[in-house]
């Protein structure tokens, strides 16, 4: 057990990744009751907004100079095709049976995906992403990698900037208030498509920002990282209640350390020594989803989980 | 919906010449198929002999004779009147242009194919008049239209696209080639042009409808002849025989060319023939005698190896698996509307469990059990697997068993691929799967040989598919007897609105549980099936999305092409996405992309699919209702009260 600071600290890291993702689920779930399975692809293209940006700077760009510019394209790109998405596959369908908008979500899912396939040059492999050059901190027993120093920055800058958003602004209470009831928001004057692509909006946001830490974390970005992201980071937004902005950046944070720790130390446990490491984690992170939904469904935020159609 | 609507012309032309001219049209088409259409043998099937017609040309045959009959049936010609019961022109008009569509796919595909037109002999430009003819003298003829249809403008900001791609591809050609982002830019131009070119497409149909004004225009059905009931019998079965003919044609054909030029045929026919009224007697005769239309589908695909060979007896019994799992699917998405999206794990559960217990040397479990046994373990570890998913999911919003089932599919195959000793105790052989299954051997039935059955030899995946077929047959049985049970209608009733259903006593949890475990058995037993047939199971048969069916996205996609809550709609969508990837290689780089759209387009177009189940069609077009109008305020204060 020596090492559990070290994977506490691995923990955080990537929960604070999965938190991010989470928002963009979390958000739009809070205000239209849509699960938009096409939101890991957003994060994908985000990655690859970002990509496109760094390959256009010129050869010698310091990451210091390239890293804003590339985060603005990758934010660029994700809310484009995300309020592109909203407008032209969801929103026509907002009065159809439940059945149709999710399975519009995993159409748009697949054609990003192969989208950015087919016609990103050379995407058929993961393409090379750069990394923060350096070697890694050391605090005490714990060792941390230059490339996360952006998401342990930009995930609490990200989340400030949300919940400063959403209590202090007149959109943000508009937001609330069209989670709450969108007919009476409707009412009072609140325009809630605007509502709507907003949230849909701020979701890409905070995936691209997403997108630019994986990628630097593992120093790549392929077509099908959302898939499995996206999965994730679902996980995380039930876990810490769906629809609760908090609960999405608790959930992924309890999710990641949950990945860490059952990674590291479930094969010390009696009869269970072939089931431990990175081969068996996204098995742990399904598991753990299971037991959440059969203990405590509404997570660890959530009021309401009742069905309000 | 009242609709307005007029017979009139599209093309104001006297009614002889326009007879005259569809006819002669009609007739060029067919005649064309015995004239060389091309001077070289390069183009697939050889077009070029006179008098022989091969291929394509048979399709030509087909589009021009059936335009024919259908222009004398709507004129009244005595013996032909049977063929349009509605006596409408738009039946003629849909012909035609299915003639006019396998013309000139042939045509373009021979010119582009070879290089230019220069390579079509007087065949091809006889075929290509001829469709052209036809088509303009269908539109002189009176046709069924709405008096006036809004033309509709596509949202103002995608005409933005029109002068952004000529700037993209400006963009583009400006960066030096040597950049690394310059690969990047011509992909993006490339798609901003093919963009701007769909909002082009899109905004033309438009505008071509709003002229046109065609649409569906129900002809009341006039009473059919009273027929003794054996004439009406051998008519259902001779529909069959036709029918199983055409769908046999389009399993052996052998290039991609032809499989194009069948699915155009077919489409504009089946227009056609619901047009002219046919379709629909038909219907009402298969309603009147349901055994003798289940018994005559069932022959029409058990005859199905006894025409064609082993290679399409392969592709016929891949069918049938993809076909069978897709049917079962349709019990949990379109009976009790429940979204699974890693149905195919349930089909690899069966598989894997009869792969275990088969006798495999490759499996950890030495034993071999009898193929009965193995179907019962199948189906027991799918159920239970089923019931361990949707316990705790099922009590919730339908959306978390969506993604707990898309996380169970990719769970299932991470979980198959770790269990090989090394990462994970050696259950499954790891990604390697478990080969040499061994054959079926039923009752001294040795499924590996070849056997002669009523004189004709089955082969080996003869012998499978009668055995699939068999399966399918125990599915469509559970479906049909269930759908029409008290539990199917209490499914029917959840799936429309749990609340309101749950308020009249349903139990909604578990009739869910129900539905989702029953479905999870039926892939179960397809899976120990498949096992067989394909000799060896490997965790990447088992995936979300993958280009060849079937995957849980593909399953998901033939119930809804097809049309949900109905048994014939799976089927139909099953073996047209078999066939599509299959046939069409060159498509096969971006069949997922085309297959994510077209998925999208679906769900705004026609989310009831091919097929639709009635009541389902209601429900999905209920907004496309206009609201009553003010002179009916009595009647609908009566029917707001009454609900």
């Amino acid at each position: 057990m020596h090492d559990l600071p070290q994977q506490l600290a691995n923990g955080l890291i990537l929960g604070a990744l999965y938190g991010l993702v989470a928002i963009g689920y979390t958000m739009v779930y809070g205000i239209v009751q849509l699960i938009n399975f096409a939101h890991g692809e957003i994060v994908m293209v985000g990655g690859f907004g970002a990509l496109t940006a760094y390959l256009a700077l010129p050869g010698g760009t310091t990451l210091w100079l390239a890293l804003p510019l590339m985060l603005i394209a990758g934010i660029l790109v994700s809310t484009l095709t995300a309020v592109a998405a909203e407008r032209f596959a969801y929103r026509p369908l907002r009065n159809a049976p439940r059945l149709a908008p999710l399975i519009t979500a995993i159409g748009l899912s697949i054609f990003l995906q192969q989208l950015v396939f087919s016609f990103y040059p050379d995407a058929k492999k993961a393409r090379v992403f750069p990394k923060i050059p350096g070697d890694p901190f050391s605090l005490g027993s714990v060792t941390v990698q230059r490339s996360d120093l952006f998401l342990i920055i930009a995930a609490p800058l990200c989340m400030l900037a949300l919940g400063w958003f959403v209590t202090r602004t007149r959109s943000g209470r508009a937001m609330q208030a069209t989670s709450q009831d969108p007919d009476t928001a409707k009412l009072m004057g609140i325009d809630t498509d605007r509502i709507i692509v907003m949230a849909f909006a701020i979701g890409a946001a905070f995936a691209a920002v997403a997108a630019v830490a994986y990628g630097l974390r593992s120093g790549q970005v392929d077509f099908r990282m959302g898939f499995i992201l996206g999965l994730k980071a679902f996980t995380a937004a039930v876990l810490g209640g769906i629809g609760n902005i908090y609960g999405a950046m608790l959930g992924g944070l309890a999710l990641g350390l949950a990945e860490a720790l059952a990674t590291g130390y479930i094969q010390h446990l009696p009869g269970m020594h072939l089931f431990g490491g990175g081969a068996w984690k996204d098995v742990w992170a399904f598991v753990l989803l299971i037991l959440v939904l059969l203990v405590r469904p509404q997570g660890l935020l959530g009021e309401r989980v009742a069905d309000r159609a | 919906m009242t609709t307005r609507t007029e017979t009139t012309p599209v093309i104001p032309l006297p009614a002889t010449a326009a007879t005259t001219l569809t006819g002669l049209g009609a007739l060029a088409v067919a005649a064309s198929a015995a004239m060389s259409w091309t001077w070289t043998s390069d183009f697939p099937g050889d077009l070029t002999y006179y008098g022989s017609p091969v291929g394509l040309q048979w399709l030509a045959v087909a589009a021009g004779v059936l335009t024919l009959a259908l222009l004398l049936a709507t004129l009244g010609t005595p013996g032909l009147r049977w063929a349009a019961p509605t006596r409408s022109n738009n039946a003629v008009l849909y012909a035609a242009t299915g003639a006019l569509a396998v013309a000139a796919y042939s045509v373009t595909s021979i010119s582009t194919e070879l290089g230019g037109l220069a390579n079509l002999e007087p065949g091809g430009w006889v075929l290509a008049g001829g469709g052209l003819l036809g088509v303009l003298g269908a539109l002189g003829l009176p046709l069924d239209r709405r008096t006036h249809v809004p033309l509709r403008i596509l949202d103002k900001r995608l005409f933005l696209l029109l002068p952004a791609a000529p700037v993209g591809w400006i963009a583009a050609h400006a960066i030096p080639g040597d950049k690394p982002v310059a690969p990047v830019m011509t992909a993006l131009s490339g798609a901003l042009a093919i963009a701007a070119g769909a909002v082009l497409l899109l905004q033309l149909g438009h505008l071509a409808n709003s002229q046109l004004r065609l649409g569906k225009v129900d002809r009341p059905l006039p009473a059919p002849r009273e027929l003794p009931s054996w004439v009406e019998v051998l008519l259902i079965v001779a529909a069959f025989g036709v029918g199983s003919y055409a769908i046999t044609f389009g399993i052996d054909t052998d290039y991609g060319e032809l499989f194009i030029g069948y699915l155009l045929l077919i489409a504009f026919m089946i227009a056609a023939l619901a047009g002219s009224g046919l379709l629909g007697r038909l219907r009402a005769l298969t309603l009147k005698y349901r055994p003798v239309t289940t018994g005559a589908a069932f022959a029409a695909a058990a005859s199905f190896p006894f025409q064609t060979g082993e290679q399409y007896a392969s592709v016929a019994t891949n069918i049938l698996i993809f076909a069978t799992v897709a049917l079962g699917l349709n019990i949990v998405v379109g009976l009790a509307g429940l979204l699974d999206l890693g149905y195919v794990a349930f089909l690899g559960v069966g598989a894997y469990a009869a792969a275990l217990v088969s006798g495999s040397p490759a499996s950890p479990i030495h034993v071999q059990l009898p193929f009965w046994a193995a179907v019962i373990v199948g189906a027991a570890v799918s159920m239970v697997f089923g019931v361990v998913i949707g316990a705790p999911t099922l009590r919730l919003r339908g959306d978390y068993l969506a993604i707990v089932t898309l996380g169970f599919g990719e769970i299932f195959r991470i979980t198959m691929q770790n269990l090989n000793g090394t990462t994970g105790p050696n259950v499954t052989n790891g990604s390697n799967g478990i080969p040499r299954i061994p054959e079926l051997n039923i009752l001294g039935f040795d499924f590996s040989q070849t056997h002669a059955l009523g004189g004709i030899q089955i082969g080996r995946f003869g012998n499978y598919y009668l055995l699939m077929l068999l399966v399918t047959a125990l599915v469509v049985l559970v479906f049909a007897r269930v759908g029409n049970s008290r539990i199917g209608r209490a499914w029917i009733a959840i799936r429309e609105d749990e609340t309101a259903a749950e308020a009249m006593g349903i139990n909604g949890f578990r009739l869910k549980l129900l539905a989702f475990a029953l479905g999870a058995c039926l892939a179960g037993v397809a899976g120990t099936v498949q096992a067989h047939v394909t000799y060896t199971v490997t965790p990447d048969q088992y995936t979300f999305a993958d280009a060849l069916p079937p995957n849980s996205a593909f399953l998901l996609a033939a119930v809804i092409l097809g049309g949900m809550g109905t048994i014939s709609g799976p089927l139909a969508g099953a073996t047209l996405l078999f066939l599509i990837p299959k046939k069409l290689e060159f498509l096969s780089d971006y069949q997922l992309l085309v297959f994510g759209a077209a998925l999208i387009v679906l769900m705004r177009v026609r989310p009831e699919g091919l097929i639709p189940n009635r009541r389902r069609q209601l429900e999905f077009h209920e907004a496309d209702e206009p609201a009553p109008p003010a002179a009916d305020d009595d009647t609908t204060a009566l029917t707001k009260a009454g609900a």
